[in-house]
């Protein structure tokens, strides 16, 4: 009985929140169709045992917004044929794949979800595949699961539906705290209450969180040292006082590099050692050094650096060697983000006040400009399919969280949260 | 049947009772019995063979302790004087010390309040001098240099801390919200920095000093225009 009400409960929540995402997704998504994108036809839903209009907002409309957004694929919207039109119906009007979709629901409280693609032009199943649940999970969490696997078929890497940004947020005046919300908007958890400056965080590949908070007066980095585990201190191992800033795990979650300032003014790039609790220098208090990014292996930092004079990103090897400047144009260059596959790196460029997103190709040695504007863009984190970047940007009015696909011109808002910043992408929690 | 309850032990108690209890003593009977009495004590004397000495007092008490038969015992004057005189000695030394005392703790008392008054002063004097000296001071966008207006105040700040030798002061570094939050969290250190540096030419032993960044965090105003950012880019001086 209770859990009849709780699942009322959540189902018309969901269905709000559902209705929310549905009036921001036409507000703001500028989505241009490609023709480089496979059309997908969807003939409706059929379920039973669940109410239509739950698949309708809770399942059909999370997957068209999720394929949407997967850069992939366009979902056939118009002239869609009559329920029950043959192949070549759909074929007729477009649809490169149509998808069909079985969702029932047991009389245990268990839920099936069978779906499958057919290519129209071969008239041959590309894609099948029945997802099952023990109990009654949210459907949109099974319609990201179907588009990650969709994505996987067609591109042979899974997207990124059901993966999550972590972020920080002004609770109150002087306080900030580590949130995490789902990739559509959707789910927003509070992970952090140190009641304090919580800044900075990194997610490890395991899904560990590190960060940098003030609960102490001091800063100090305080993180997972294992997959769940309890939130506990990992820097400094006594109190130091002095400035830490910026943690980044390693590709491999066993180092952590973050920044350090001492009393002169400088800061420098450290990299600690989670086993030997150890921490070294890499850079050589020369000015300032942060905001370290490694590459996908671990063996390089690319970091910001004002030691030329203003901020300007570097890249080092992973013991401090081979120091070089990557960023040629611009004044103000920061916030270096290595990309999953090592080829790019998105930072951002300070211009006329305010600061836009650009992609330096490592493979072709020249930057792109992908945000533009009068409003500004920062913090970029990439995608974990590295198609789209996740930022900050004041475009409209507050500092809120948008993502972009590499091109700029899909740019979509994904929290109504004011005051955000520094978020980062995962797949693992 | 309801009353049965009550009725018949009460009943029963009754009548045991009064079978057991003797039946009072008539006027009569005490009069006879008193009657024998007088009349057997009288037969004694006649007799006698009436008791001449104190039945409880034997015959060396009789002799050596008088008071014992006549009740009294004159030592007991001394005695009792004695206990008297000790007694209202003691009762003046405990009030003579109870004054000296009363008289200690009052002037204790007024010495701890205008020890506290005094350390009061003193302390709002230091909070005062405090509030004076610890002026915050501006700095250039991306700059971290002392600016000529604000020598002035950090000489203030110089002058408070040689006048108050345990004084401690944390020097706070803030930015404007132009600027990754990472890089500004940087640069407020050296901000920070640059604000010690200066003191410590002035002669101020930078041990008594601590450096915080926050960085563009904790922003005292919040608009996007040059009148704000310029109030945000700043050194703050808390007592610590």
């Amino acid at each position: 009985m209770p859990r009849f009400f709780i699942r009322t409960f959540l189902c018309a929540l969901v269905a709000l929140t559902a209705l929310a995402l549905q009036a921001q997704q036409t507000e703001v998504v500028l989505s241009a169709s490609s023709s480089a994108k496979l059309v997908l036809g969807m003939t409706p839903p059929k379920a039973s045992g669940i109410e239509d209009s739950l698949v309708a907002t809770e399942f059909t409309a999370v997957l068209k917004r999720d394929l949407d957004e997967t850069g992939v694929f366009a979902v056939l919207q118009e002239r869609l044929p009559a329920d029950g039109a043959p192949v070549k119906a759909w074929k007729e009007a477009g649809a490169q794949w149509l998808l069909n979709v079985r969702l029932t629901k047991g009389a245990a409280g268990d839920l099936q979800l069978e779906a499958s693609a057919l290519d129209t032009g071969a008239e041959k199943a590309v894609f099948t595949k029945p997802y099952k649940a023990d109990r009654m999970v949210p459907l949109r969490r099974m319609a990201h699961a179907l588009a990650d696997d969709l994505v996987a078929r067609l591109t042979g890497e899974r997207g990124v539906a059901s993966s999550r940004v972590v972020f920080v947020r002004q609770t109150a005046p002087g306080v900030k705290e580590l949130f995490q919300i789902d990739r559509d908007g959707a789910n927003l958890v509070q992970l952090t209450r140190h009641g304090s400056l919580t800044l900075s965080p990194t997610v490890a590949a395991d899904g560990r969180l590190a960060y940098v908070t003030y609960k102490g007066g001091a800063p100090e980095i305080w993180g997972q040292r294992r997959r769940d585990g309890a939130h506990e201190k990992l820097y400094p191992a006594t109190g130091s006082g002095a400035m830490v800033s910026s943690p980044a795990w390693s590709p491999d979650g066993r180092r952590l590099a973050f920044v350090q300032g001492d009393r002169r003014g400088n800061s420098d790039i450290m990299v600690l050692d989670l086993d030997t609790g150890r921490a070294r220098r890499l850079t050589d208090g020369n000015g300032i050094n942060t905001e370290p990014s490694w590459n996908p292996n671990g063996t390089q930092i690319a970091f910001t650096s004002d030691r030329e004079g203003g901020p300007q990103v570097f890249l080092m090897q992973d013991d401090g060697s081979n120091l070089r400047r990557l960023t040629g144009e611009g004044l103000y260059n920061a916030s270096p983000a290595w990309s999953p596959n090592g080829a790019m790196i998105a930072y951002v460029s300070r211009f006329e006040g305010k600061f836009d997103l650009f992609i330096y190709k490592l493979g072709e040695g020249k930057a792109y400009q992908i945000t533009t504007g009068v409003s500004t863009s920062e913090s970029p984190a990439w995608s974990p399919d590295e198609r789209r970047l996740v930022f900050t940007s004041n475009r409209f009015g507050s500092m809120q969280i948008f993502t972009t696909d590499l091109s700029g011109r899909q740019v979509v808002r994904m929290t109504e949260l004011a005051g955000c910043q520094s978020p980062k992408w995962t797949r693992a929690r | 049947m309801r009353y049965g309850t009550y009725l018949v032990p009460a009943a029963i108690v009754l009548t045991l009772g009064s079978l057991a209890c003797k039946p009072p003593k008539t006027a009569e009977e005490i009069k006879a019995e008193t009657q024998a009495a007088f009349n057997e004590g009288y037969q004694a004397f006649k007799d006698g063979k009436a008791r001449d000495t104190n039945p409880y007092v034997n015959a060396k008490d009789a002799k050596e302790n008088q008071h014992k038969v006549t009740g009294w015992y004159e030592g007991w004057d001394k005695a009792k004087a004695d206990k008297d005189a000790a007694d209202k000695a003691a009762a003046e030394k405990a009030a003579a010390d109870e004054a000296a005392r009363k008289a200690a703790a009052e002037k204790a008392a007024a010495e701890e309040a205008a020890r506290k008054a005094a350390e009061a002063e003193k302390a709002a004097a230091f909070q005062k001098a405090a509030e004076a000296a610890l002026k915050t001071i501006h700095f250039d966008f991306d700059k971290s240099d002392i600016k000529e207006n604000d020598r002035a105040l950090l000489q203030g700040i110089a002058d408070f801390m040689k006048a108050y030798p345990a004084a401690k002061v944390e020097i706070e570094g803030h930015c404007d919200e132009r600027g990754t939050n990472e890089y500004n969290l940087a640069l407020g250190n050296r901000r920070a920095a640059a604000a010690l540096a200066y003191l410590k030419t002035l002669g101020v032993d930078e041990a008594r000093f601590t450096t915080i960044s926050y960085g563009k965090e904790k922003p005292l105003c919040t608009e996007a225009k040059e009148a704000c950012w310029s109030q945000n880019r700043r050194g703050e001086f808390k007592l610590k």
